[in-house]
């Protein structure tokens, strides 16, 4: 694409580095940010350097936060004996939609897969064993993506709390709510199966 | 009975446009070096499994010069008619079709439509390096058991995390134990799984396998066939554990069930460097027609039999049997090619089976 101000050229470049968007996209972007107001454009890279400079992680969970302590661990309504172990924050946002999980979380912030270069070491799993010794946690929830790698996960840190009496679950695996059974594949649909649930627990 | 009554090939490698029926069991085709007898086989097999029995790029199905292409034959199963269409587009985007319905996922015609392609470039399941015997297991028994394909899919992806990991552990000089013990707890579990699924069909396997050499050459040669597994004698737990040091200096995984292997012997020597020609296609055939009994069992449908260039290497007395065997023993539908006409005439007069003659 030949553009006829390097400062566009620049801007483009920078915009086709998000998630998503390509060179089109990032034109049709930044020619858009041209027609604003200069005060305006301004305020929105303020708002995005700003956002990244000053933004927090719990020390405690790992969550985003704007103090040291998240609003989820700082939350004296929440069963603080309870941890869920998520892959990253989208999965925080996605359980906490649910409203049903009252305790707190540790956001490990990626999976094993040393096929892609993450080690234990890159995770936030020294500090979830440190907490567990320190805190009085009762149980440890895994809500983990079902596949290899996160099943190599959640058996790495049970190994490395083997020490700890804890009680740690994963979460169920099986037919999608709402589904049909026909459509389900075959994998999840012979899991539901082995994994049956009495009546009593199911209409709960 | 499953029976291809016609086929209709357009732009297809060397035909451009052709229309063939079949009215008998047996079919016989004939002609020149280079009349595209290997790509009617071929043809047949598409419909069966999507795709080529040779690899080869889609583009390359197509006849040299001309875009797109179609194949479509019309079957008869159980007394039920069948329309299988395969279009290839100009664009390359393949379309398959059962009936009037379009599959979403090819995979899921594999197996609908049974078929084995016996070819003379197969010896290399013979002469060829163990992961051929591997692969012809491992298609066999994915039809067989649909677990079994999801096993050996997670035995390879943690197998290459696990490789991945002793490559990471020697460039970085530190190991992380307890992730390697969780890896090879993942990588045994799902090992044990297949190694004992390979074992329990290769028992029934081997005997079918002998019993169909035997029958082909009316002698057993004194050949002995083997499931050869480290496995056999120690867990593969205890493997990994023990091989760990050089694992880690090799920087990958020694052993497990991706090194299994078929052993081959003809009086207690390699088959391989023992046995003739002819010997060799005859243990072929009796490998392709053990899978063919074994299809046959699971389907509860006679395949058909695809014999490309089968007298070539076989001694008329073998090819007799061979003939008999398919052709009148077994009532699945059988294609035969050939380059000689009068030979193929002969042969299967001789048994005493009627047959089309299709010279192309």
């Amino acid at each position: 694409m030949q553009l006829p101000s390097s400062l566009l050229e620049n801007a483009v470049a920078e915009f086709s580095k998000l998630p998503g968007v390509g060179k089109k996209t990032a034109l049709r972007l930044v020619l858009h940010l041209l027609k604003q107001d200069v005060n305006e454009v301004q305020h929105f890279g303020e708002t995005i350097s700003k956002m990244r400079r000053d933004i927090k992680f719990c020390q405690r969970c790992h969550n985003i936060s704007d103090g040291d302590i998240c609003s989820i661990c700082s939350n004296s309504m929440r069963n603080q004996h309870a941890i869920c172990v998520v892959e990253n924050i989208r999965d925080v946002i996605a359980i906490e939609s649910t409203q049903q999980f009252n305790g707190t979380y540790h956001i490990l912030g990626g999976i094993i897969s040393p096929l892609d270069g993450i080690g234990p070491d890159q995770l936030k799993i020294e500090s979830l064993i440190h907490r567990i010794e320190k805190e009085v946690v009762e149980e440890l929830i895994f809500a983990l993506s079902p596949n290899i790698q996160g099943d190599t996960t959640i058996y790495y840190i049970q190994k490395k709390m083997s020490h700890l009496s804890c009680r740690i679950t994963t979460i169920a695996r099986g037919i999608a709510f709402g589904g049909e059974l026909e459509y389900a594949d075959e994998m999840t649909l012979a899991r539901s199966l082995a994994n049956r649930l009495p009546v009593q627990q199911y209409v709960k | 009975m499953l029976q291809l009554q016609s086929i209709s090939l357009v732009h297809f490698r060397n035909y451009v446009q052709s229309d063939f029926s079949f009215e008998e069991r047996v079919i016989a085709l004939c002609g020149k070096n280079g009349v595209g007898k290997t790509n009617f086989l071929d043809a047949i097999y598409y419909l069966s499994f999507t795709k080529s029995y040779f690899s080869r790029p889609e583009s390359q199905s197509v006849h040299h010069g001309l875009q797109g292409m179609r194949i479509e034959g019309d079957y008869l199963l159980n007394n039920k008619k069948i329309n299988i269409r395969c279009i290839v587009r100009e664009t390359n985007r393949k379309e398959f079709y059962f009936n009037a319905d379009e599959y979403k996922r090819f995979s899921e015609h594999i197996g609908k439509i049974p078929c084995v392609m016996i070819a003379p470039d197969d010896v290399a399941l013979i002469t060829g390096n163990s992961e051929e015997r591997r692969k012809f297991i491992d298609t066999i028994l994915s039809q067989c058991n649909t677990n079994y394909l999801q096993w050996l899919i997670d035995y390879n992806k943690i197998l290459q995390q696990r490789n991945s990991l002793l490559k990471a552990a020697a460039e970085h000089n530190l190991l992380d134990e307890s992730l390697l013990e969780t890896l090879d707890d993942q990588l045994s579990e799902k090992g044990e799984l297949i190694f004992k699924e390979r074992k329990e069909f290769l028992s029934h396997f081997i005997v079918s396998v002998k019993k169909q050499y035997q029958y082909i050459a009316q002698k057993n040669d004194h050949i002995s066939i083997e499931y050869d597994s480290q496995f056999l004698t120690a867990s593969m737990k205890e493997l990994l554990q023990s091989n760990r040091q050089r694992d880690l200096y090799l920087q990958r995984t020694g052993c497990g069930i991706h090194k299994d292997d078929i052993t081959f012997l003809m009086k207690g020597q390699s088959f391989k460097t023992l046995a003739s020609q002819g010997q060799r296609k005859s243990l072929l055939f009796a490998l392709k027609l053990a899978e063919f009994e074994v299809l046959k069992q699971q389907k509860h449908i006679t395949p058909i039999l695809l014999l490309d260039d089968v007298f070539e290497k076989l001694d008329a007395e073998r090819m007799h049997h061979l003939l008999h065997k398919v052709c009148v023993e077994e009532n699945g539908q059988v294609f035969i090619t050939d380059t000689n006409r009068e030979r193929l005439a002969e042969s299967l007069k001789e048994i005493k089976v009627p047959f089309q003659l299709i010279e192309l």
